[in-house]
């Protein structure tokens, strides 16, 4: 006997999903991690979201503002590369993260989640047109990006020395762009690449939030 | 329950019946993924919220996760359903250490290594500000390799009462082991508290009854509020000596952790947690083979200072060369912890960039680390080591500054705490590395506060 919900839930905010149809559900078009939460650890997360989506706007959504008064403490910083984690979290491209795009985006961060999704996130965060490759000119507009977050100055010889010589190394066969395949190999080369795809505090969010055990009407076998 | 395997939130097979008390009840269970095995507690959750519970419960599950160790029964993780709570804890198999004392006395040596990981334990939860307030050798388990794990830290008003045979009812289930101060009620300090009881429990291993008794419970109150208690002749001068510094019945002159550990008798056989066994210096080019052929060299010799200079003198260390993705990366866009704004499990990093050259960074932490000849220096490459001479109670205060080469004249310097005390890293960052290194920093790029 598994678990189930109970059929007389309360109206939840749109979007949703119930906990146990997301832990046990195939993996998304989008991406392929394997959802490997336990139930509880969904409803943790649900603690999380809720705190998140309502900061701002109280519809039970995250909004881009929302994601950026987490990040920064400020709901107006704009930042090149928090906004293309908010557009890949955003697996329907509607302008909101609902809480199954949530779960099953963090996934990926887990310490335990397969490290080829890592990579494959982060060559998507990277693509920031979404053609498959990591273009030069992309890559020269996320250090300009990176610079002027840091107000940095560097001259334009140093940044093009800069992504010249990582094209050189990554690009390895020369046709002007970095594929999946040199992706993969050139973060074997430099595995601290994907540091920042792991969030170690997932392993303990059922600890971290722990209201849920209160809250939760989940089913279970007696014991 | 039934004899069919229950399978537990698609993630345990529970097995049998370990135990239960007034609020829980215990089970056998592995880890279907993984075959790891763990204790099942089991709370009935109208039982929690019907004596007021709920909030205390929620709190304390917080705390477990400010108290990993190796000696503190580690709670993996907390389950839920419509009537029950799970804490899926970590499985000891040796027992309790009651069940030895109640056989009679320990062996001094034995009775030391137990304190000297409860005092590890302690220790290490009081310095992040969670005490346990009711130790006792009920909540000290002994695993299979014989070594101790305190448990229901910062659970110890969900304690259950157990009936015992005549001599475990003397020793445990009785306030014997709370401190005056507790008796009083007039307001106490926690963590001074927990080393009363330390102390009672130390006078227990060693003598095999209380240093407090009596069939008259106020009797007993008025000998612990007094320290009433005599040494049985066995006792060493030197563990006398400890205990009447730990069983002081002012607080405020009451022996702390930090000196108990630099005691004469606690100091013996007194080794470092495997755990904090320091990580080997770790540069991000550490792949190359001469770095090989250096690491094997200087760990043949213990006192080396690591790989031997380089002879450029512009460049006296081999640095990791950023490429673009590693500079992109520093982007606090990229940082998600926020999202989780109370992350407390986060590593100290503070980062910088800078103008100036490696040698003046590495110079300016050697001088930092002179200071009280506090700290010895390893070199690595890009990593520069201070590594405290003194262990104190959390390990050596350890720290790792990275250097990494963007171009010639533009450079990112990481500075991480590994290891030791985290009020300590806080002081020494504030005091001597924050003012030295804003000299160096063109652009801080990111450092934590203190919380």
């Amino acid at each position: 006997m598994g678990c189930y919900c109970s059929t007389s839930k309360k109206t939840e905010a749109q979007g949703y999903e119930e906990p146990t149809i997301l832990s046990s559900e195939t993996p998304c078009e989008y991406h392929d991690p394997s959802l490997n939460v336990t139930v509880s650890e969904v409803e943790a997360l649900h603690e999380l979201y809720k705190k998140l989506s309502n900061s701002i706007v109280e519809d039970g959504l995250i909004h881009k503002e929302e994601f950026q008064l987490a990040l920064f403490r400020n709901k107006n910083k704009k930042n090149l590369f928090a906004d293309r984690i908010f557009d890949l979290f955003d697996l329907k491209r509607n302008g909101v993260i609902e809480f199954g795009e949530f779960v099953r985006s963090l996934g990926v961060f887990h310490p335990n989640a397969a490290l080829e999704d890592k990579i494959t996130f982060a060559f998507r965060l990277y693509d920031l047109r979404q053609t498959g490759f990591i273009e030069r000119e992309e890559l020269k507009e996320m250090v300009l990006a990176l610079l002027h977050e840091s107000d940095l100055e560097l001259s334009d010889d140093m940044i093009e020395t800069i992504v010249d010589k990582t094209f050189s190394d990554a690009d390895i066969n020369g046709d002007g762009r970095i594929d999946q395949d040199e992706w993969k190999a050139f973060v074997s080369k430099h595995p601290s690449l994907i540091k920042n795809m792991t969030l170690p505090y997932l392993k303990d969010i059922t600890l971290a939030f722990p209201s849920f055990v209160i809250r939760t009407d989940i089913e279970e076998s007696e014991m | 329950m039934d004899n069919k395997a229950t399978i537990l939130m698609q993630k345990y097979e529970v097995g049998h019946f370990l135990g239960q008390g007034n609020f829980a009840k215990v089970y056998h269970a592995r880890n279907l993924k993984t075959g790891q095995s763990v204790a099942i507690k089991v709370f009935n959750k109208e039982s929690v919220i019907k004596v007021g519970m709920k909030e205390q419960l929620k709190r304390e599950i917080s705390l477990m996760r400010l108290v990993r160790h190796p000696n503190i029964v580690q709670l993996h993780e907390v389950m839920a359903s419509k009537t029950k709570i799970y804490f899926a804890m970590e499985m000891v198999k040796g027992g309790e250490l009651f069940y030895k004392v109640s056989r009679g006395r320990l062996r001094e040596d034995v009775a030391r290594k137990y304190f000297q990981q409860l005092i590890d334990a302690v220790g290490h939860c009081h310095s992040r500000g969670v005490c346990h307030r009711d130790l006792k050798p009920e909540n000290l388990l002994v695993d299979e390799n014989g070594d101790l794990k305190v448990t229901d830290f910062g659970l110890s008003a969900l304690v259950e009462s157990r009936e015992n045979d005549g001599l475990l009812h003397t020793i445990c289930g009785t306030p014997a082991y709370v401190a005056p101060e507790v008796i009083k009620k007039k307001g106490y300090d926690g963590a001074k508290a927990d080393i009363w009881s330390c102390g009672v429990i130390l006078f227990v291993l060693l003598a095999g009854f209380l240093p407090f008794n009596d069939k008259n419970l106020m009797q007993m109150y008025k000998k612990i509020i007094k320290a009433d208690f005599k040494f049985p002749h066995w006792f060493s001068s030197d563990v006398k000596m400890l205990l009447y510094r730990i069983l002081d019945p002012n607080p405020k002159t009451r022996i702390g952790i930090a000196k108990i550990v630099q005691s004469r008798w606690f100091r013996k056989g007194y080794v470092q947690l495997e755990a904090f066994q320091l990580p080997p210096l770790s540069p991000r080019n550490a792949k190359d083979i001469s770095d090989v052929q250096a690491a094997f060299a200087s760990s043949s010799d213990s006192d080396s200072d690591g790989s031997p200079m380089s002879n450029k003198e512009d460049s006296p260390m081999k640095l990791y060369r950023f490429n673009a993705f590693d500079l992109i990366s520093i982007s606090s866009g990229f940082d998600l912890s926020g999202l989780f704004e109370d992350n407390q499990n986060g590593r100290q990093l503070a980062r910088f960039t800078t103008r100036k050259p490696p040698s003046t960074i590495v110079s300016m932490l050697e001088e930092i680390a002179q200071i009280d000849g506090r700290f010895k220096i390893l070199k690595k490459n890009g990593v520069v080591r201070l590594e405290e001479y003194k262990a104190g109670i959390n390990g050596q205060l350890t720290i790792d500054a990275e250097i990494f080469e963007v171009t010639s004249s533009f450079h990112v310097v990481e500075v991480t705490k590994i290891a030791g005390n985290t009020l300590e890293y806080w002081k020494f960052w504030d005091q001597y590395l924050k003012p030295s290194l804003n000299e160096m920093v063109w652009v801080w790029q990111r450092y934590e506060q203190q919380q």
